[in-house]
């Protein structure tokens, strides 16, 4: 479904975000690209977005070698791919409703379909009752729930998340990932950067560390630091408030199936 | 992909009305900005109109020696009567023309003992350009019967230079006027959609083309373009009508030269009109555009 192929790319300032990436991601996986801050997560999103293109190497996406693809067939490209960022980036004008209805009626649906699917997917993400109000009205995980409502709303075959849950509580958090698992299950392939720890570990689903614009981990079932880490309790350093909420998530035994 | 105008229509009307106060702000701009370039092209026509007004009175004059012939008369008038940029030969004879000195110089030419049969007769014509008057004056000079051909010249041309002057400032004037009111206008659009960035952003990542993301600016900015320039419209026949009024009374005064007719005033507020549906949805392509390349 994702295939990068020695990709690497430099910005115009001189900071090398992709050295020499080569990841496969097939159909239906559920994807952690972790690292720290820097370390190329949001550039390879941007890639995968095509708002960038990279130095060297070849990236397909859903079938598609998209390094080569004419800029018109862009806006095409990015129809079977939803996204959604810690910002959440909704239209503060717009209602809920309204909200996930826009990306079905950029890609031209007829009335019919907007329709039926919104309040479907607005069902899914759980804000069916809240189809009236502003984003301003909600709360940031509602927000982040309308976000994804949005992209997923037209059935895209990846759903691309940028730290979605940057700006949430871990108790929302934990809610907005287990929104991305079901979404995963209907066959979605789902890649997520982020570098919330107690989410990577508490998932446990294949993760992918860059550093520096390199991949140096990819891992199947894995965790967001060195192996084990997780299972052996919370390695000193870490921020307690991070630690304390991973120790509530392990204690109500919340694990995703 | 078919971009329904029901679309269109509805976050046209609803983004203006959402951004009520950028709309005034642009549509103020283009109203102000055009009223001023409707107004100095008004001018320039005026001064174009004042010019034809003025050149319509000078005469070509061929002046016949008092001994001239019959025959030398006719032939002069049939030789003036062939130039294709003449018109309305007249011939007026020694009675008329010493009658007419009289009136114009006064009784010292009485005095002076001048009587009709010193006095020449003439031929006048009305040149379709004043510049024609020149030849006539090089074709007929030293014919046989003929005394002198005159025109009023240098008059001529010293009105011809002020007027050409005053057309070109009006013009330039308005040309000025255009820029900077296209200046003004691309700003103000441009700030409105600076502030919808995010909105553009968002457009984009959920797959929309540029075209559908560029419409619902366009007919913004072309719906801004119509009600500024509609107002400017207003303004520059508010204009005509004023100084109508002004110079109406007063025939022979340079208002009432400068006088235009219906049809001018309605060209120059179509053109009016058209500059600003241009600038609006040109300039709302213009600086959409700047947003759309991610």
């Amino acid at each position: 479904m994702i295939r990068f192929q020695n990709v690497s790319k430099t910005y115009k300032n001189g900071t090398v975000a992709l050295r020499d990436v080569s990841i496969e991601i097939d159909k239906g996986e559920f994807v952690f690209l972790v690292g720290a801050s820097g370390s190329g997560k949001t550039s390879l999103i941007r890639l995968l977005l095509r708002e960038e293109l990279p130095d060297s190497g070849r990236i397909w996406e859903a079938g598609r070698d998209i390094v080569h693809l004419p800029k018109w067939r862009v806006p095409y490209l990015r129809r079977n791919i939803g996204c959604v960022f810690q910002d959440y980036r909704l239209l503060p004008n717009k209602t809920v409703f309204e909200n996930v209805a826009f990306a079905l009626e950029v890609i031209g649906r007829p009335k019919h379909v907007v329709a039926t699917q919104v309040p479907q997917v607005l069902e899914l993400v759980g804000l069916a009752k809240k189809r009236d109000n502003l984003p301003s009205e909600l709360s940031g995980g509602e927000q982040q729930r309308v976000a994804v409502a949005r992209a997923f709303v037209n059935r895209p075959l990846i759903l691309l998340a940028d730290e979605p849950t940057g700006n949430l509580d871990p108790n929302t958090s934990q809610g907005i990932m287990q929104l991305l698992d079901r979404i995963n299950r209907t066959g979605t392939t789902v890649l997520v950067a982020t570098h919330d720890e107690v989410l990577v570990n508490w998932m446990r689903r294949r993760v992918v560390e860059l550093d520096h614009g390199t991949v140096i981990r990819d891992q199947a079932r894995g965790v967001y630091g060195i192996e084990g880490s997780a299972t052996s309790g919370p390695p000193s350093g870490r921020l307690p408030i991070v630690a304390a909420a991973g120790a509530r998530l392990r204690a109500r035994g919340q694990e995703p199936a | 992909m078919p971009i329904s105008t029901e679309y269109v229509a509805r976050e046209t009307v609803s983004n203006l009305w959402r951004n009520r106060l950028m709309t005034i702000a642009a549509v103020l701009t283009v109203a102000v900005s055009l009223s001023l370039v409707g107004a100095a092209l008004l001018l320039k026509q005026g001064a174009a109109r004042a010019e034809a007004e003025w050149q319509r009175g000078t005469e070509v004059m061929v002046w016949m020696k008092p001994t001239a012939t019959h025959a030398e008369e006719t032939a002069v008038g049939t030789q003036l009567r062939g130039l294709s940029y003449l018109t309305g030969c007249r011939f007026y004879n020694q009675t008329y023309d010493w009658h007419e000195a009289k009136q114009l110089v006064g009784n010292v030419y009485v005095e002076s003992g001048v009587t009709a049969k010193q006095t020449p007769a003439s031929w006048r014509c009305t040149p379709l350009h004043p510049a024609d008057a020149n030849a006539v004056i090089k074709r007929f000079a030293g014919q046989a019967g003929v005394l002198k051909a005159t025109a009023p010249l240098k008059q001529i041309r010293t009105e011809q230079h002020v007027i050409n002057i005053l057309q070109w400032v009006f013009l330039l004037v308005a040309l000025v006027l255009l820029i900077s009111a296209a200046v003004l206008i691309l700003n103000t659009i441009r700030m409105a959609i600076f502030a919808r960035r995010r909105e553009v952003s968002v457009m984009k990542l959920v797959g929309a083309t540029n075209w559908f993301i560029r419409l619902p600016f366009m007919s913004e900015g072309m719906v801004q373009g119509l009600l500024g320039s509609g107002v400017a419209a207003a303004v520059v026949y508010g204009l005509h009508v004023l100084l109508d009024r002004i110079g109406g009374g007063t025939s022979g005064s340079v208002l009432a030269q400068m006088r235009m007719t219906g049809w001018e005033v309605f060209v120059t507020d179509v053109v009016v009109v058209a500059i600003g549906v241009l600038i609006g949805t040109g300039g709302s392509a213009l600086a959409i555009s700047r947003f759309l390349d991610v």
